[in-house]
Formats: structure tokens, sequence, C-alpha cells
């Protein structure tokens, strides 16, 4: 009898004893999401005073510096991976036995010849420590379905350091446009000024170029705040601050590679990717785990065995015994069928999700691409023919059929396709980027984070007349 | 343009030029070195001289010259005189590096001269190649009222394709036209033109040595469009006489002494011309109308041809030497002169070209000094264009081109080269005034 207590306690221990280590859920996390943790991902106080980190910083960045910085630095993803701490101190609690509890009575009685009495009483709550391995199961599950989640949030931060980084660059890029466009109408206004001056045009000429000079200016000052206002939201994701903001962009855009890069079977690879289906399918089973656990509760009489000894005088009484509480009236069905209706709730919720990876998948893919297709057109044939145009309203001006400011209106006209270019350019870098984080497991929106304000690709004020 | 731009992109490829050229200019022309050492971008046509003149008509009667074109050949048929007329599209150059599709007669825009004598019965056959109908409407010529040509009115238009026969007796001298009378506004304004001439039987004033026919028209050639636009009312920019924009035009080579008769015959689409000469003066004999009694003429320098309109001049050079002809519309003798910009003269684009010289490299400021020389510089232009273009002189650069010619007045016309530039007497050039010069004859410039 006491030796297969023992087992059966040692048994329930073993079960118990089941939990992982940080490290082995950070190498489930790398395998799901394909991204690289470094191994002292969650060491660093303030990855910006990080050696590593300031090397990355010194040399011009690239987007693939951008992603390894915001997968150490995001201070939400390291929330989130520090969030598994709680799922996995769960598990721990669920494989706990539960503790014998030990009852010590002593009695005197008047007569002082008479012996103290001592009894000693130890109880033992059988069925719940027998239920034990299918609690652990249940917080292991809870504890997968952690682990996907986090694993999406690596995607997720990857993309966004991905998205806000090609922002910055058109940024860069646009501001450098409209700099050029800005010359150019400063030149178009000294002209004008001197021919007022030399008494050769009206002052309606010299008025309209100054106009647009100044709006330029305006036009410029807004590009320069949508220039910080990206890198802000650049730091923002790399969790830079301080002195670490003082880095430049290695590269403009890449231009677009000739096929637009669509995977054949693309609804499927992202089911079969997606860390919220997993995980949605680990917290079902978590569910089914607790109506099992609920239904076996109910039938399974509570069963508490115990053990007690007396001392009368000089001997000892021993003896055991056993209370069984009779499962007649309360069987756990409440309980049960409320699980029951959770799983099918979340079921339901799980194919819905399936349905809208499906489309968010066709939509990442249109995206990708409309802008594959617009960021060709203005690379290969918009700018060219905007060149092709400026060049010859140079050829016509060489000739002295056109002024200065028809050339002026030319150049600006060319910017204003390059800006549009670099827009294209920059919908079609974060499309990719939202689809490859589609297909490595998580939904992200998609949309361009845009610290484009659209007035400089806009004729009338910045490129046109 | 300034020197300093000038000289940037004359750049060294043009310093050869200089040396060679060196040798040949005066010495009083110091000046116009650096000038004549742009290479002209347009190439100047060579011409071959002419032989002397048949007699076309009695008395002596020189048969007319049609400078850069050609005279209609005839077959005599039973005493009648028949000629061939083709209407069709043709490529057309109005001077080395300027092309466009235009419409005349025979290979020609002007189309052949027709030239007969007073009296003759000719017989024209017209063929119609044009891609629509056409008519030929004899300018200036009393003849029976369904030979007229206007179409609608006097016949039917000639069908693509077709050929129509026009017959009629020449009843008078005189200098006219022909020209198409169906859609005029765009057949004469792509060239469907020419020059009609019938001599008198007897010779009529002072027998002239030589007889040229020049016809003037204008045109609307977009710089590097390749198809004169026929829609234009204003802003015509290659004018031409017979065809030809200086440099192309070919000029006329006469002896001193000789006497000249130039027959102008003008169907422009919207302006007359004031033909004016230098180095002599002229009367006018004759207009499409007849003849001027001599007691009506009057000594003139330039002669106003109006549209649709011939005016016969007649005079007797007495300086030899290479002496312009030209319309004196200033306009009339820039090709392809651009309207629609900013004059910049008076205004220093030093400033403007090093800012603009940020955005665009190319960049260059032109005209702030004024548009002399504009014709010389090597910039990249449109293709076959010849935008304010003019040619390299014997002197320096002629910033002149459209309705210009060069009347060469040689002691021995036979002989000499009709591509040669006259060669001054000694001091007989203008040229810098030297300073022992001026304080002797007390002009002070302080």
């Amino acid at each position: 009898m006491r030796a297969s207590l023992i087992a059966i306690v040692l048994a329930l221990l073993g079960a118990g004893c089941a939990t992982t280590s940080i490290r082995g859920d950070l190498d489930r996390i790398e395998t799901i999401s394909g991204q690289a943790l470094p191994p002292d991902v969650l060491d660093q106080v303030d990855p910006v005073g990080d050696a590593r980190v300031r090397e990355i910083l010194r040399a011009p960045l690239d987007a693939d510096d951008a992603v390894r910085l915001a997968i150490a630095n995001h201070r939400e993803l390291r929330a989130a991976l520090r969030e598994l701490g709680i799922e996995r101190g769960r598990v721990l609690q669920a494989g706990l036995l539960p503790n014998p509890e030990i009852e010590i009575d002593l009695r005197s009685q008047d007569d002082p010849e008479q012996p103290l009495q001592v009894e000693l009483y130890a109880e033992f709550e059988l069925t719940h420590a027998l239920l034990t391995p299918m609690r652990v199961d249940v917080a292991s599950r809870e504890l997968d379905a952690a682990r996907f989640r986090a694993a999406g949030r690596v995607i997720e931060t990857a993309y966004l350091a991905r998205a806000a980084f090609y922002d910055a660059q058109a940024a860069e890029q646009r501001l450098a446009v409209a700099v050029r466009a800005l010359d150019a109408l400063a030149a178009a206004r000294d002209t004008a000024t001197m021919l007022f001056d030399a008494g050769n045009v009206p002052e309606l000429d010299v008025a309209t170029q100054i106009a647009a000079y100044e709006e330029a200016r305006a036009v410029t000052a807004e590009l320069e705040l949508a220039r910080a206002g990206s890198r802000e939201r650049l730091h923002r994701v790399l969790g830079l601050h301080g002195d670490a903001t003082e880095w430049s962009i290695a590269a403009p855009l890449d231009d677009v590679p000739e096929e637009s890069a669509i995977p054949e079977a693309l609804e499927r690879d992202a089911i079969e990717s997606s860390t919220e289906l997993a995980e949605t399918r680990m917290r079902l089973e978590a569910i089914a785990g607790r109506v099992g656990l609920s239904r076996t509760e109910g039938w399974l009489p509570d069963v508490t065995v115990d053990v007690h000894a007396e001392q009368d005088g000089q001997t000892w009484e021993m003896g055991g015994g056993a209370s069984i509480e009779l499962p007649i009236f309360d069987r756990n069905e409440g309980t049960t069928a409320a699980y029951e209706a959770e799983f099918d709730a979340l079921m339901e919720r799980y194919e819905g999700t399936a349905i809208d990876i499906r489309s968010a998948a066709r939509d990442a893919c249109n995206r990708l691409a409309s802008a594959h297709l617009r960021a060709k057109q203005y690379e290969g044939v918009i700018v060219p023919a905007r060149a092709r145009v400026f060049r010859q309203t140079l050829l016509q001006y060489n000739a002295m059929q056109v002024g200065v400011f028809e050339l002026v209106t030319a150049l600006r006209a060319q910017l204003s396709a390059e800006l549009s270019a670099i827009d294209a350019l920059r919908e079609y870098w974060t499309a990719r980027a939202a689809l490859e984080a589609l297909l490595r497991g998580r939904r992200v929106s998609g949309a361009v984070v845009s610290s484009s304000t659209g007035i400089g690709a806009d004729q009338g004020s910045a490129g046109g007349h | 343009m300034d020197r300093r731009s000038f000289l940037r992109w004359s750049g060294a490829a043009a310093g050869a030029a200089v040396l060679t050229r060196a040798a040949q200019v005066s010495a009083q022309d110091a000046h116009a070195h650096a000038e004549a050492s742009a290479t002209a971008a347009a190439a100047v046509p060579t011409f071959e001289r002419r032989p002397a003149s048949r007699v076309a008509a009695p008395g002596g009667q020189p048969a007319v010259i049609t400078p850069n074109g050609v005279s209609l050949p005839w077959t005599i048929r039973d005493g009648v005189k028949v000629g061939h007329l083709v209407a069709h599209e043709l490529d057309h150059e109005f001077a080395p590096g300027m092309r466009a599709r235009v419409w005349g007669y025979n290979g020609h825009t002007p189309g052949p001269t027709l030239e007969a004598v007073e009296g003759e019965r000719i017989r024209v056959y017209v063929t119609n190649r044009l891609p629509e109908p056409t008519t030929v409407h004899w300018h200036g010529l009393i003849l029976p009222n369904g030979m007229d040509g206007v179409s609608g009115l006097n016949q039917r238009p000639i069908p693509p394709g077709e050929t129509w026969v026009y017959e009629f007796d020449l009843r008078h001298p005189g200098t006219f036209m022909y020209h198409s009378h169906y859609d005029e506004m765009t057949q004469i304004a792509l060239g469907m033109a020419g020059m009609f001439i019938v001599h008198p039987r007897r010779p009529v004033g002072p027998r002239v040595d030589r007889d040229f026919v020049l016809m003037t028209h204008e045109w609307k050639l977009e710089v590097g469009a390749r198809r004169p636009d026929p829609n234009a009312m204003n802003d015509f920019n290659v004018l031409t006489f017979n065809g030809k924009s200086y440099p192309g035009t070919e000029p006329l080579l006469v002896g001193v002494g000789e006497r000249v008769r130039i027959r102008l015959g003008n169907l422009s689409p919207m302006d007359h011309h004031p033909i004016h000469l230098h180095g002599l003066n002229f009367v006018m004999t004759a207009t499409d109308g007849g003849y001027v009694s001599q007691s009506a003429q009057y000594p003139e320098t330039t002669v106003i041809v109006p549209v649709g309109s011939t005016r016969v001049i007649e005079f007797t050079p007495t300086e030899p030497g290479d002496w312009a002809m030209h319309c004196h519309m200033t306009h009339h003798v820039m090709t392809q002169m651009g309207h629609g910009l900013p004059p910049m003269v008076g205004v220093d684009t030093s400033t403007v070209d090093r800012r603009m010289s940020r955005v665009v490299p190319e960049y260059m400021s032109m005209g702030q000094t004024g548009m002399g020389g504009m014709g010389e510089m090597e910039m990249d232009i449109p293709p076959n264009s010849l935008p304010m273009r003019g040619a390299r002189g014997p002197f320096s650069y002629i910033d002149m081109g459209g309705m210009f010619t060069v009347l060469k007045v040689r002691e021995r016309p036979e002989s000499a080269d009709p591509n040669g530039w006259f060669e001054h007497p000694a001091g007989s050039v203008a040229g810098p005034a030297d300073a022992a010069r001026l304080r002797a004859d007390g002009i002070d410039l302080e």
C-alpha cells in the first residue's frame, strides 16, 4: 500500500516537470517565423548602448539591418516574448501535485495519570493528483499557442521595420527630387527677376515665377517634415533614441525586378504557414483538453485517501481510509457544456480566420502585382518619356523656339514623374514585404506606411507650371 | 549670346578652323575672327555655272533663268506646244539640313517655269498624283473661261489619278503664274505654284542680257517637323525664293553694265514682300497686268510684291561686288525664328547660368546681348531644322537666312565662279579705325 502510493506520487511529480526553458521557446519561435533571434535577445537592458548595435548604426543602414535592429530592440516584441513566461508559469503550476493535508490532535485528560493522547491524520486528494497530467497537457497547448502568437509578432515586427525603412528611403529620395525642383524654380525666378529688371517682361511674369518658387518652398518644407517623420516611425520600431538616431541610409530603393515573384499555390502556402491558424488550433486543443478534463472530473468520483495514527498511551493505533464523493448530482455537465460551446465558437472563428487569410493572400498578391506593374511603368516608360520631353524641350530651347520658363516647366514635369516613380517603387517593396510576411505566417495591413504628402507628385503644385 | 558662353560652346574643335580661316580673312576684320571660327551649322551648297542663255523669242530675247529651278520642256505637235505637269508630293530641301514633304509639280516647288511666246498655242496635260483633287489656274492669263481652272466655277476638279488637259492661245505677253485653284489654302501652302512667262513677239523696251525668274513663298515648318503646316495663318518661319531659304538660294550672277531683268512672283499664303536690292537702283517695267510705260517708270531700290502679283524690275549694275537681295521684312530673313520666348537683351545671366547648370547641366542663356551669332552656335538642336541659321560669309557669319540671296556682279560673268566671293580692291573694305587716324580727324573717344 505504501509502496504503491509512493509510486503514484513519483509518477505525478514526473509529469509536473515537463516544462521547457525560455531558450526552447525562442528556438521554436525561430523555426516558426524563419527569423533569427539572437541568443541573448532578452538579456540586454538597453540595446542602444550595445556595442554591436552601435557598429550596425555606424555604417549606412539597409533594410536587413533595420530588421535585425528591430528584432533585438522593439519593445512590444520584447514584451510579447517575455509574456511567454506567463504561459510557461501556468504549465509549471498545472504540473504541481496537491499538497497532502496533515492534522495533529493532541489530547490530555484531567487525569494526570493518563498519558497525552496524540492523534495524526494525513489526507491526500487522489483524484486531483490523478488528473494532473491532463491539466499539464492543457497548459502546454496554451503555451504552444503563445509561441505561435509570439512568432507572429516577430514576423510582424520584421515587416514593420522593412516597411518603415522603405518609407524612410522613399522620403529621402522625394526630398532630393523636391530640392532639385526648387533649384530649377529658383533659377526661373531669378531669370524672371532679371528680365523684369532689364525691362523685358511685365511684372506678371516675375510675379508668376516668384509665386511658383515660394509654393515649392512650402512643398519642400513639407517633404522635409515627411522625411523626419518617417525616420521617427523607424526609430520607434527599431527602439532607437538619443544619439542613436544619427544614422544614414545606405542606398536608394532598389529597382523593381523583372518578375513580381508571386508564388503558385499562394492560398495554400498562406494557410499552411499561418501562425494565427496554428495558434487557434493550439487553443482549440487546449479547450478540447478542458472539455475532457471537465468530463473526467464529472464521472470520476472525488477520492481522498487518508492515513491516521493514534497513540493511546503506549501503543500506536494505525488506520487508513478513503472518502469518496459520489458524482450523482453534479457531474460537471454545466462546465463541460460551457467548454464545448467555447470550442464550437472558436472553431467558427478558426474557419473565418482561414477565409480572411485566403482573401488577404489574394489581396497582398493583387497589391504586389499592381505595384510591380506601376513601378515598372514609371521606371521603364513614364520617367523615360518625361525625360524625352525634357530633352526635346531643351533642343527646342537651344533652337530658340521656347524660353527658359518652358524648359523649367518640362524639368518639373520630369521631376514630378520621378516622384511618382519613387512612390510606386516604395509601394512595390512594401507590398512585397507584406506578402512575404503573410507567407511566413502573419497577416499585416500591407498599406504603405506612408510619409507621402502626395503634394510633391501633384502636377499642379510641385510639378506643374 | 555673350562671348564667355560662346567660347564655352565653340570649344577646342573650332580652334583648328580659326588657324586656317585666319590666313584667308583680311587684316581689317580681326574682330570677326572668333565669330568665323565657329563651324556654321548649315552646309553651304555649291552651284554650277549656268551656260549662256539661248534665245527664246524674236529679237534675241534670252530664255529665262529660274535659279534653283527648271523650265518645262515642250514638244511641238502640229504647231501646238505640248507640255505635261504632274502634281504630286515630294521630298523638298529648303536648304542643306532642312527638308520637308511638300506638294509640287514634276519634282519641284515651285513647279517648272512655263516659257512661251505671245501668239503660241499651248496644250498642257495635268496628271493628278495628289491624294485629293486639284486644278490648275493660269494666273494673269486672259483665256477662255473654261480654261481658267477655278474648281466648281470653271471646271470639275481633276480627281486623283486622272490626267486632264488644258489648251489655249497665249494672246498677251507678260509675267504670269500658275497655281492650284482647288483647296487653295492647303495646296498653295504646300507648294502648288509656279511661274508662267510669255515673251512678246516684239521685244518691249531695251534688250536685256539676263532674265531671272524668282517666286517668293512662305511656309510654316516647326523646328524638327518634316511637313509644312498648311493651316498656318501667322508665324510663317521659312521664307523662300524659288522654294529655297538662304544659304540654299542660288546666287544671281550678272555682268557689270549688263541689263538685267528679274521677274518676281508672289504666291505666299499671307504676306507681301518688299524685295530690296543693294548696290543699284531699278525700275519696274511690268506687272502681271501688263507693261508699265516708260514714262510711268520710276527708280526704286525696293519693290513690294503683293500676294497674287508679279513685278518685273530691270536694272544695269555698275558696281561690281556681292550685293544682297532680300525681303526687307526682317523676320523674313530669319529661318525658323521662335517668337514665343522672352527677349534676353540686356540681361546679365551669369548667375542664372550657374544656378541652372545645377539642374540642367547643358543649359546656357542666349540672346542677352542680342541675337547676332545665334546661327553659328554649336548646340544640340532638333534634327531637320535650321533655327536662326545663315551661312559663313567671306568676312564672318552672315546671320540672315530665309528670303535672301546674293546678286554677284562681276566684270567677267561668263568665267566667274558662282560660288566665289568678290575680291575687294585694296583699301575698299571697312575696318577698325587706328588711333592716329582718329586723332588726325579730331574724333575724341574719351
